[in-house]
């Protein structure tokens, strides 16, 4: 038994992981045990409580149409608990459809709307929709590289979406588009940062390639549930994976 | 017969005669294609020479294939099938009308065919089949969108042409109890565990397929054979999995090699391991018994056609013994890994990985992939490579192997299989690093030809 634990929630990890999305918790708990910190992993799906107040970090991945409409349907009953916790500033990643239901709606291809919960001030359109002057009608997928303009880190990743998000007055992109398509092919932004809320389209997963991020995150969990530790120092001591 | 559909069917053979006889290529789609442009109704017209059995599924539809083929055979009929690769509408066309069809014994005769998901509706429209056998559903490579339901949807417009065809499915995959159609249903599946033996429980997070058709609450399981599989119930109401009209009554010996089971009391074995594979006898056995074939002509078939079993490749590289497994997604890897915890010797690892087209170029399944669980196994050492070995690496770095040699470069891959610290070694490769791999063992002298 490690000193230290974070509780970490999988939102509805049993439908909602079509991209691996789970291999950002197995990243994470990689950091973590390296530095004598033990992840407590729990499945919050279907009618189960999401409790604000339980949990250190949580994640909240991409599904297929069918799932994640299921899905939006049952998170519009933890959406009170999910916007305390952001609010409280609890760190979360959202992947692909988590990212889009978090914000205010989302097109599918074929046209239907589905809710989000619009925790978050973005909306999702489908590549249909006659605003798009880019790629429209297409699905955006492949590489992609981009750059957090305030830190200077790169990312690296895959992405695979029809879906085009565009980000609310109060969001921040989480990055400038270097090499590929990101949120919706048109203005350079590709995920979003709000608070401790980072949300992205990357496959990759995004914790695994992209150690910097992860290593970010899992400080901000740590410092705001054990704030008298030098996170950062013990985690800068540690190797870190990035490609 | 008109004479425009016998002017087809004869362009057809003579196209297929030249390329296959004359030209020494294997084509069966150019001659489907002659056909089907000198008489669009072709199939339709020939339909009445044979019984149409039509396989289809993400995963297993070829070796079903052939041993449903094996067993129709040892039971007296006269069987056309496809090859392997020739399983879209223009391919079928050309098998259909190039295959001599008679019978001697007053059985008549059957077209086994392989069919992608995406082209059953086509070739259900053209000539009705007596049966639909459907394997399994699995999320593949989706850089290519293929979202679990919309394939089923795909195969489910291709049998709502044909409503007197009985469907033949896997009762263990969830997904095969939705879909609107008339036909009548007969499921095979596993029913090995004893009822004081059940572990009631949720499927493992990372388990695709898993809710039920009547109100998409997550359903429980009393077993799991992998992924999604198993006996499954609904703790909302009464929805459960189906009566099972042909099952695996018992598991007896699971081995890299070969498994020993019982389907329905009859001990069966095959020279393949794999759960999996045990799924693609259970489907051929369940045909074979619709067909009338006896219990003991089907186990004859499984052990007099054992070199059909032979796609895990064996080589021996200066001593060692070297198995070779195909990886695209992340069933089919746990596949592999489950394979690999039945080995008994210590074995080494390598796994190459890289992401063309053909790979499918989004590597993010490989963290669906449990490799954690090889700390269960007698794996001694890894080794990791290909154009994609950083993901690999670090996949299995952070799976808690963290002691591997790493070869960017396949022109090293012999040399690396002779510096593993076994006798045993699996290579577990996606497609394109298998074809490098090969040619590199090609050039190195341990195989002959091309694939």
């Amino acid at each position: 038994m490690a000193d230290y634990t974070i509780a970490v929630a999988h939102l509805y990890g049993d439908l909602m992981n079509t991209y691996g999305d789970y291999g950002n918790i197995i990243a994470l708990t990689y950091y973590a045990k390296q530095i004598d910190v033990d992840v407590d992993y729990q499945l919050v799906s279907l009618g189960d409580d999401f409790d604000a107040d339980k949990y250190d970090f949580v994640l909240f991945g991409g599904g297929q149409d069918y799932e994640e409409t299921i899905v939006a349907h049952d998170l519009q009953d933890k959406a009170i608990q999910v916007k305390q916790y952001i609010e409280n500033d609890g760190p979360l990643l959202a992947v692909c459809g988590g990212f889009q239901l978090l914000g205010h709606y989302m097109m599918m291809a074929d046209g239907t709307k589905v809710d989000g919960i619009g925790v978050m001030d973005h909306y999702t359109t489908n590549m249909h929709d006659p605003k798009l002057t880019v790629r429209n009608n297409e699905r955006l997928t492949g590489n992609i590289v981009i750059k957090n303009n305030e830190t200077g880190e790169e990312y690296h990743g895959f992405e695979n979406h029809q879906g085009r998000t565009f980000l609310g007055e109060s969001e921040r992109a989480l990055g400038t588009i270097v090499s590929g398509n990101g949120n919706n092919g048109m203005d350079q932004t590709e995920g979003v940062i709000y608070r401790n809320v980072y949300g992205s389209y990357f496959h990759g997963p995004i914790f695994t390639r992209n150690g910097n991020l992860a290593k970010r995150v899992l400080t901000t969990a740590l410092t705001r549930k054990y704030p008298t530790i030098d996170w950062q120092s013990k985690l800068n001591a540690i190797p870190t994976e990035t490609f | 017969m008109t004479l425009k559909n016998s002017l087809a069917k004869a362009t057809a053979k003579s196209a297929y005669w030249l390329l296959h006889d004359v030209l020494h290529r294997g084509g069966t789609s150019l001659p489907g294609k002659l056909a089907v442009a000198i008489d669009p109704d072709i199939l339709k017209s020939i339909q009445q020479d044979f019984d149409l059995v039509i396989v289809t599924g993400t995963n297993g539809k070829t070796l079903t294939t052939a041993l449903i083929t094996r067993v129709l055979e040892a039971g007296g009929h006269q069987v056309i099938t496809n090859p392997s690769g020739s399983n879209m509408i223009q391919g079928i066309t050309g098998t259909l009308v190039t295959s001599r069809v008679t019978s001697n014994n007053g059985k008549k005769p059957i077209a086994v065919l392989e069919v992608d998901e995406a082209n059953v509706e086509k070739v259900s429209s053209a000539i009705k089949p007596r049966m639909f056998v459907l394997t399994n559903i699995f999320r593949d490579q989706m850089d290519r969108y293929g979202e679990i339901y919309t394939t089923y949807d795909k195969i489910v417009a291709g049998i709502r042409n044909a409503p007197q065809a009985v469907v033949l499915s896997n009762g263990d995959s969830p997904i095969f109890t939705r879909g609107d159609f008339p036909n009548e249903r007969l499921y095979f599946g596993f029913n090995h565990v004893s009822p004081e033996d059940y572990q009631p429980s949720k499927a493992p997070t990372n388990t695709d397929g898993i809710l039920s058709p009547t109100d998409d609450s997550v359903l429980h399981y009393d077993f799991i054979t992998y992924a999604n599989l198993g006996k499954y119930f609904s703790v909302t109401d009464q929805f459960a999995r189906p009566n099972l009209r042909y099952q695996v009554t018992d598991v007896t010996k699971l081995t890299p090699k070969y498994s020993e089971f019982s389907i329905d009391n009859t001990p069966l074995r095959i020279e393949i391991g794999g759960l999996y594979n045990i799924y693609n006898a259970l489907a051929a056995f369940a045909v074979g018994r619709e067909f009338e074939v006896p219990a003991r002509d089907i186990k004859a078939a499984f052990e007099s056609n054992a070199q059909i079993f032979g796609r895990q490749e064996a080589i021996n590289v200066d001593g060692k013994d070297v198995t070779i497994v195909l990886i695209k997604n992340p069933v089919g890897t746990n596949s592999v890994i489950d394979m690999m915890l039945t080995e008994n010797d210590d074995f080494s690892l390598l796994a190459l990985l890289n992401a063309n087209y053909a790979d499918g170029i989004d590597t993010s399944w490989i963290w669906d992939a449990e490799f954690e669980k090889l700390h269960e196994s007698h794996l001694k050492a890894i080794a990791t490579g290909g154009e994609r070995y950083r993901d690999m690496q670090v996949r299995l770095k952070m799976a808690g192997f963290a002691d591997q040699s790493v070869y960017e470069d396949l022109t090293k891959v012999v040399d690396a299989i002779k510096s593993l610290p076994t006798q045993k070694v699996y290579i577990a490769a996606t497609y394109t690093a298998m074809l490098q791999l090969r040619e590199q063992l090609r050039s190195a002298g341990y195989i002959k030809g091309g694939f």
